[in-house]
């Protein structure tokens, strides 16, 4: 008898576990089929704002990923992006000083408002030197 | 029988330390070109830099050397910057609040002067280094730690003074020091001039553990001996050509020594180069006036130094060793009478 329930839940399980693969497969595939026939139609320009904890950041540079392709925000912190870009392209936002944020455009991206955080980093530094050693003498 | 000999070889290769040589497939020459090539490129806009050096090239390793040069050859250590820091830092070092405040403006500024006129410290290096880096997807890390050099005494030091970086490639950490690998200041009048030593790149961790101490001492990156930081403090001084002239220094291991006189004193280095026994010279200081001495017994086997000198005079004596014009070590020597 108890070998017979095992069995049964065990039966149960793999059913409901092929069940949800293919619930995972459907939807993921669906998702695909969606973002290909959106992004084809639906590439934009992108605009957008950065600023840092005291407001609005000049020349911070925006970049798509893996490109020259780029742009920098002027004195109010905005931008511009100079091409369309479509859903799934990758920004990368960087400001010497500050953490670069990678971002990517999801499908109802038209503008972005992003805050860069400092690098809180402790500067030293010694220079070395190739001045012959002297040792100090008392007389 | 040939499978064993095959995992022997995997285990040796596996077992030494991470250096330059793993890589002496690799002509560098392609990567330092495209380094030369942006050397108009600013540090305002950073993926686009990165992009400009690392695009056309094919390895992590690669990428990462063209990174390197760039960095080592365009931006210039600011001594005024470092004297004030170091100022500061003393004048504040028992109020944390202060200090605090302090290195907060001092980040500012420091970012501000690497932005504008590609002047820094340490820190900037090594942090640039990491950032481009990144950019170009390679796992590097900022290792604060101590430095030596002749005009530092690290035992005053209560923070560490020095900021280099590790870098991960092909699965194995590698050290390198993009500060000292750009140049030195002018001996004279201490303005800093741009001078490019390869010794830095990838070096062998022993060799660099001899004037570098990590905080966290896993960045020695060495299994085992890891150096004390008394070994670390006793140790010779080190310059800038010693990383271009040696593989190992293996004696004196301590700077200051005392001998008798007429005994027998062994300086021993492992060289990276041919060099003539000829070239090889030492100078004896005695305070007042410096000698140059080619000792007799100077042998150089499979670029292994062996230098022996004894002193025929007591007194007390900084030494110095040269290959060639290139000064390498500093230590010193008490003549007992015997």
């Amino acid at each position: 008898m108890k070998t017979f329930v095992t069995l049964t839940t065990k039966k149960a399980f793999s059913t409901l576990g092929l069940f949800m693969i293919l619930m995972i497969a459907s939807v993921y595939f669906n998702q695909g089929y969606a973002q290909t026939t959106e992004t084809a139609q639906n590439e934009r320009i992108i605009k957008g704002i950065i600023s840092d904890g005291n407001g609005p950041l000049e020349s911070v540079n925006i970049v798509l990923k893996g490109t020259k392709t780029g742009t920098a925000t002027n004195s109010k912190g905005e931008f511009t992006f100079p091409k369309p870009l479509k859903t799934g392209d990758v920004l990368l936002i960087s400001y010497l000083g500050y953490e670069t944020i990678e971002t990517s455009i999801k499908g109802d991206t038209t503008f972005l408002r992003l805050n860069l955080s400092d690098d809180l980093i402790e500067f030293s530094g010694a220079l070395n030197s190739d001045k012959p050693y002297k040792s100090k003498r008392s007389n | 029988m040939r499978t064993l000999l095959a995992i022997g070889l995997l285990i040796v290769a596996l077992q030494s330390h991470a250096q330059r040589s793993d890589f002496n497939n690799i002509d560098f020459r392609t990567a330092d070109k495209y380094a030369l090539e942006c050397k108009d490129e600013g540090l305002d806009n950073l993926p686009f830099l990165v992009h400009q050096l690392t695009s056309n090239l094919d390895t992590d390793v690669e990428r990462f050397r063209a990174i390197y040069r760039w960095v080592c050859g365009n931006i210039a250590n600011d001594y005024g910057l470092y004297l004030r820091n170091m100022h500061k830092r003393k004048r504040f070092k028992d109020d944390s609040l202060k200090l605090k405040e302090w290195n907060d403006h001092f980040r500012k500024i420091s970012f501000k002067k690497l932005l504008r006129h590609q002047r820094t410290i340490c820190t900037g290096y090594a942090y640039l280094i990491k950032e481009l880096a990144s950019l170009a997807n390679i796992d590097c890390e900022i290792i604060d730690g101590f430095a030596r050099t002749s005009m530092i005494d690290v035992a005053t030091l209560d923070t560490p003074n020095h900021a280099w970086n590790a870098v991960k490639l092909n699965g194995k950490w590698y050290l390198c020091d993009p500060t000292w690998a750009s140049g030195l200041p002018n001996t004279t009048t201490n303005q800093f001039e741009f001078k490019y030593n390869d010794g830095f790149f990838l070096t062998k961790p022993e060799l660099f553990a001899v004037n570098h101490y990590p905080v966290d001492t896993k960045w020695f990156l060495m299994d085992d001996d890891i150096p004390s930081f008394n070994t670390f403090l006793e140790a010779p001084i080190f310059y800038n050509k010693a990383y271009e002239n040696l593989t190992a220094h293996n004696a004196p291991i301590n700077m200051h020594n005392t001998v008798k006189k007429y005994e027998k004193v062994l300086f021993n280095c492992q060289l990276l180069n041919k060099v003539d026994e000829k070239d090889i010279s030492l100078l004896i200081d005695n305070g007042s006036n410096a000698k140059k001495v080619h000792p007799q017994s100077t042998t150089i086997i499979n670029q292994n130094l062996i230098v022996e000198y004894a002193f025929e005079t007591s007194g007390f004596y900084d030494v110095h060793l040269y290959i060639g014009s290139d000064l390498i070590t500093t230590y010193t020597f008490e003549v007992e009478k015997g």
